[in-house]
């Protein structure tokens, strides 16, 4: 009888060897959007100096250093500023200044300087200079004191 | 002299900045609002300030309910903001969404972040 089980057993494996094991096999799909992001960094400061004539106080006037910030972006987004509202002048100063903001980008992507909106398509970091310019017309001129003025980075 | 008098700093802090998810959203609504959650975001290892403003398509403020509007955010943080825009009689409506970083007391601010994302809402009857 021992001998009968061993012999049963034997053969059932013999029978089974060679046969493949049936597994059942699906994909699973994996979906991830992405969004238009945007991050702004300001990393540094600007400074504005007086020109020779007076009429011209400008991030771009020599000693003068445009602010930084850096913006990390998915790209399908636009950068602009926003028309200087916000000042601050000296009590001596009672003549009307005209304040141009302008923006350029290096690094993911190039824009030149410029005031108006712009699109960032390229995605990554790019460098943001920040230009800031007030100018006076006529017989108008910047006098003594403390000036400052508010830029608004914006990315939409 | 004068020359030295006028120089002006255009002095952003280092709490200047911020980032906001989503910025792209289309929401429809069967009541006469709809609602947006954005998650301001903090790049910066120390905290900031920052106040949520919504505007219309021309930058005009919306009486937006703005849940919280202004609150600081931990560095690296970001936090859920609730907004909840009326229709005000139309049947869909553009607003965009704005994150604005807010200068501490005593600390010059000169270049301001902000961080806008669209939004377009849809009445449905």
């Amino acid at each position: 009888m021992k001998f009968f089980r061993v012999a049963m057993a034997a053969s059932l494996l013999a029978v089974c060897t060679g046969q493949t094991a049936s597994a059942a096999t699906g994909n699973v799909l994996f979906n991830g959007t992405i969004t238009a992001t945007c991050t702004v960094t300001i990393n540094s400061n600007g400074t504005m100096t007086v020109s020779s004539n007076l009429q011209s106080l400008s991030s771009h006037n020599a000693g003068g250093s445009a602010g930084s910030a850096q913006v990390d972006t998915t790209g399908g987004v636009t950068l602009s500023v926003d028309p200087v509202t916000i000042t601050t002048v000296p009590a001596s100063d009672t003549t009307a200044t005209t304040w141009t903001p302008t923006f350029a980008t290096s690094g993911a992507q190039t824009i030149a300087e410029t005031g108006t909106a712009t699109a960032l398509t390229v995605p990554g970091t790019s460098t943001v200079a920040v230009n800031l310019a007030g100018t006076k017309s006529g017989t108008d001129r910047f006098s003594a004191g403390n000036y400052q003025a508010t830029v608004t980075l914006r990315c939409e | 002299m004068l020359a030295a008098g006028l120089i002006a700093v255009l002095s952003p802090i280092a709490a200047e900045g911020q980032s906001m998810t989503p910025m792209r959203g289309e929401v429809r609504s069967f009541t006469d609002a709809f609602a947006v959650r954005v998650f301001p975001g903090n790049p910066y290892d120390q905290r900031i300030r920052v106040e949520i403003h919504v505007y219309d398509q021309d930058f005009r403020p919306i009486d937006a309910r703005i849940t919280p509007k202004a609150f600081v955010l931990a560095g690296q943080a970001s936090r859920p903001v609730l907004v909840v825009v009326p229709f005000d009689g139309a049947n869909e409506r553009k607003v965009r969404i704005c994150t604005e970083s807010i200068p501490f007391p005593s600390e010059q601010t000169q270049i301001r972040a902000q961080i806008c994302g669209k939004f377009f809402g849809h009445r449905r009857f």
